[in-house]
């Protein structure tokens, strides 16, 4: 019967799905591991940093620092939107490409001139789907991104920031919390100011400093130094939540497959047996019309 | 008549009886034979009439026939009457709003018909230049059918389908829609099906009017009975007997006929049984050897000629949902519009449970029924056949791995797919809606607006069972 081929052929194809998935959800826990460490190592460093900020505001050292002062201008706002290069990691693109949409609308209901960078093949094609513009795209970040690779980004942004183009930069990306919450986030990188006092109360007694050299002097390193770290972790975060929802909807996936494999053996089964049981009783039926 | 050509019964097994007669006074094959019998019915006797059917010459003298009716009260040597003719049922239009069993007896208990004239249930097909060749599509009002496999004006559709999924409602929902709006003849014929089923409807066409003229639909209607409850015979014959009467509708008055058959698979049964019984050798799957003879007999005769028109709607059971048996296949051939109805989406709650992918009817070709009907048919079958094609894909890896244009065709097909529900007048007091008609102007309007992708926003619940689109659009604000 045809039915039988194309049940075999189906089956083969569920079994072929589950082979790929099954690997792809081992390298995603093996990475998983790996890239964790990582972005767990960088986090003190990526706090400490936020806190001596804070700290250093807040002893009211140069609040007129140009990478501090909220602008309420009609300068473009700068977005980054966060995606991966690879797929078969469930809703980890969607959630975050469809918040990173929503914010765009919202800033632009606002009256704002946008200036969207998307990173990653998924967001970039996402994007050209709905034909929205993007102003720039970067597809060459690996998967565990290093410094060196943010580094430009948050430069370029740096510059244009303090060249007055640009009066916010904002990045969308999937914040990892643990290993079972991933939030899809925006954050907002720059100016710095909001950031600044929210995180400063967390931080404990404020400590009296002695500056040398001069706060302002001090604030201009560090400044930065702090932008290029956050919107680093940023890309951490979102590499680390790339693995967990890969690993989440791999194992989802080669169970949904071992489920179909079985359900389409049983269908086999029995559709073979049907037509055994159909040939014989039309052989025994034909042999005794001629008896 | 041959009055005189008298036989006697020689064996009896089951429904099949064997008569002996003078060696050279023979009666013709499917001429009716009539046995008188004495029956007793609580305590009274009655003498009824059997009717039989010749089937084989035995040689020596002796016929078999198949009876039409239970041979109780047979016994060896009783006498069998030759009538000279096969079976002859009244035909005309005193017919109408009468009940009949396969001989032409009435059998509604308002008595019996005034006969003007008798014709026999065998004859030949029209000739090959007396049939018509219009093709014209004939309009029900419902939605997925008139898009996808749209009934043919003076064709054949059959309605394929397993055990409960619906064939039945749909041929009485036809009834409600084409018997009310239509101005000719329709003939029912209940081919081995629920007795009760048969009850129902004879009530039903009794309350249902005719338009606003205050006619019942039943006053245009011929109804034709072998239920379940029959022998083999009866129930091999009793399309014959309304497909008959439909002729001489078509043939002598010339109005467009509608005929009802309610279920030709129980035809191929019944034939299957006689079969056996006649002692033939079984053909593939237990089917009788002739099963394509047989429904090429019959199929052949429903068909419109330059005199007048018969549509014809066939259920056609499905034993174990498996189209290739042999009987709904020999069926298939025949028609100009199959419906299939598939049980994964009766299973959905979705009704009528048509597979838009499985049914499809002769005239879908845009010379016959325009570009744009064409086109959005086409379309929405391309939906959903790539919606059908992901399907496994969904299962294993979901929804959220489909590339952004696959994930806006689910998301439509699973729109389509709930707008091709629709509430029915004769499920009514089921569903709780009310029945809709959708012109089928509204039913291409809707689909292609729906492919274009204009009610994207609709959640996909507000598609359940509406009428045209602007329902659609209604029922989803109720659900705000």
């Amino acid at each position: 019967m045809a039915n039988r081929r194309v049940l075999v052929k189906r089956r083969k194809t569920a079994r072929n799905i589950r082979k790929i998935t099954r690997t792809m959800q081992l390298i995603s826990t093996a990475r998983l591991q790996k890239f964790h460490g990582r972005a767990v190592a960088s986090k003190p460093y990526t706090e400490k940093l936020a806190e001596l900020v804070a700290d250093l505001t807040r002893a009211g050292a140069g609040t007129d620092h140009p990478l501090l002062a909220e602008r309420s201008g009609s300068g473009g706002a700068a977005v980054l939107v966060v995606s991966s290069n690879r797929g078969l990691c469930g809703g980890y693109n969607s959630n975050v490409l469809r918040l990173g949409v929503e914010h765009l609308d919202h800033l632009a209901g606002e009256g704002r001139a946008t200036d969207v960078h998307v990173v990653g093949k998924k967001g970039t094609s996402y994007f050209e789907f709905l034909g929205r513009e993007m102003d720039r795209r970067t597809t060459d970040i690996s998967d565990f991104p290093a410094f060196d690779q943010v580094e430009p980004i948050a430069n370029d942004f740096l510059e244009r920031f303090a060249a007055g183009t640009l009066d916010s930069v904002d990045v969308v990306f999937t914040r990892f919390i643990s290993a079972g919450k991933q939030v899809p986030t925006v954050e907002r990188l720059l100016p710095l100011a909001a950031q600044v006092a929210d995180d400063g109360e967390a931080v404990g007694p404020t400590l009296e400093y002695e500056f040398s050299p001069e706060p302002r002097q001090l604030l201009d390193e560090l400044l930065p130094a702090s932008f290029r770290i956050r919107l680093f972790q940023a890309f951490v975060d979102s590499a680390v939540s790339e693995q967990v929802a890969r690993m989440v909807a791999m194992k989802a996936a080669t169970d949904a497959a071992g489920d179909m494999i079985k359900r389409l053996t049983q269908q086999y089964n029995r559709a073979r047996q049907t037509s055994i049981t159909m040939e014989l009783l039309d052989i025994v039926g034909g042999a005794n019309a001629l008896s | 008549m041959t009055d005189s050509n008298v036989g006697h019964v020689s064996q009896v097994i089951g429904s099949i009886v064997d008569a002996q007669f003078a060696d050279d006074n023979l009666p013709a094959i499917y001429n009716a034979l009539k046995i008188n019998v004495d029956r007793e019915v609580l305590g009274e006797t009655k003498s009824e009439v059997l009717w039989c059917e010749v089937a084989q010459h035995l040689g020596g003298g002796r016929v078999r026939a198949v009876a039409l009716d239970s041979t109780d009260g047979v016994a060896r040597g009783q006498e069998v009457q030759d009538t000279g003719s096969p079976i002859q049922v009244p035909v005309g239009e005193q017919n109408l709003g009468r009940v009949f069993n396969l001989v032409g007896e009435t059998i509604d208990d308002l008595g019996p018909v005034e006969v003007t004239e008798r014709r026999p249930i065998h004859r030949e097909p029209p000739e090959l230049d007396e049939l018509s060749a219009k093709t014209e599509l004939f309009e029900t009002g419902i939605k997925v059918m008139d898009l996808l496999c749209p009934l043919v004006r003076g064709g054949k559709a059959g309605l394929f389908g397993g055990a409960g999924v619906g064939k039945t409602v749909i041929i009485q929902e036809l009834i409600a829609r084409l018997a009310r709006f239509h101005s000719g003849y329709s003939c029912f014929a209940g081919v081995g099906e629920r007795t009760r089923e048969g009850n129902d409807l004879w009530l039903e066409m009794q309350e249902a009017k005719i338009g606003d003229t205050g006619k019942s639909v039943i006053d245009q209607t011929v109804m034709v009975f072998g239920q379940m409850n029959e022998p083999p015979g009866a129930r091999l014959r009793v399309a014959l007997s309304a497909l008959t009467m439909a002729e001489y509708f078509r043939d002598q008055t010339g109005v467009d006929t509608l005929l009802f058959i309610d279920n030709i698979f129980r035809f191929s049964q019944a034939g299957s049984e006689v079969s056996a019984l006649l002692g033939r050798m079984p053909s593939a799957v237990g089917y009788q050897p002739t099963l394509g003879t047989e429904m090429g007999e019959l199929q052949e005769r429903i068909t419109s000629t330059k005199r007048g028109a018969v549509t014809s709607i066939q259920a056609i059971y499905v034993p174990a949902d498996d189209y290739t048996d042999p009987a709904p296949a020999t069926a298939f051939t025949h028609l100009d519009s199959t419906v299939n109805l598939e049980r994964s989406i009766s299973e959905k709650g979705i009704y009528p449970a048509v597979d838009p992918l499985a049914s499809s009817s002769r005239i879908i070709a845009p010379e016959l029924i325009g570009e744009r009907h064409y086109r959005v048919a086409r379309q929405v079958q391309q939906i959903l056949q790539r919606y059908k094609d992901l399907q496994d894909i969904i299962a294993i890896l979901g929804v959220d791995e489909l590339s952004e244009e696959d994930k806006m065709v689910v998301r439509r097909a699973r729109k389509i797919e709930r707008f091709l529900s629709q509430p029915f007048y004769v499920a009514e007091q089921f569903t709780g809606f009310k029945g809709i008609y959708v012109s089928l102007e509204d039913t291409i309007r809707s689909f292609e607006e729906l492919c274009a992708g204009k009610w994207d926003h609709l959640p996909d619940q507000a598609f359940m069972y509406v009428g045209a689109i602007e329902d659609a659009e209604r029922r989803a604000e109720d659900f705000k």
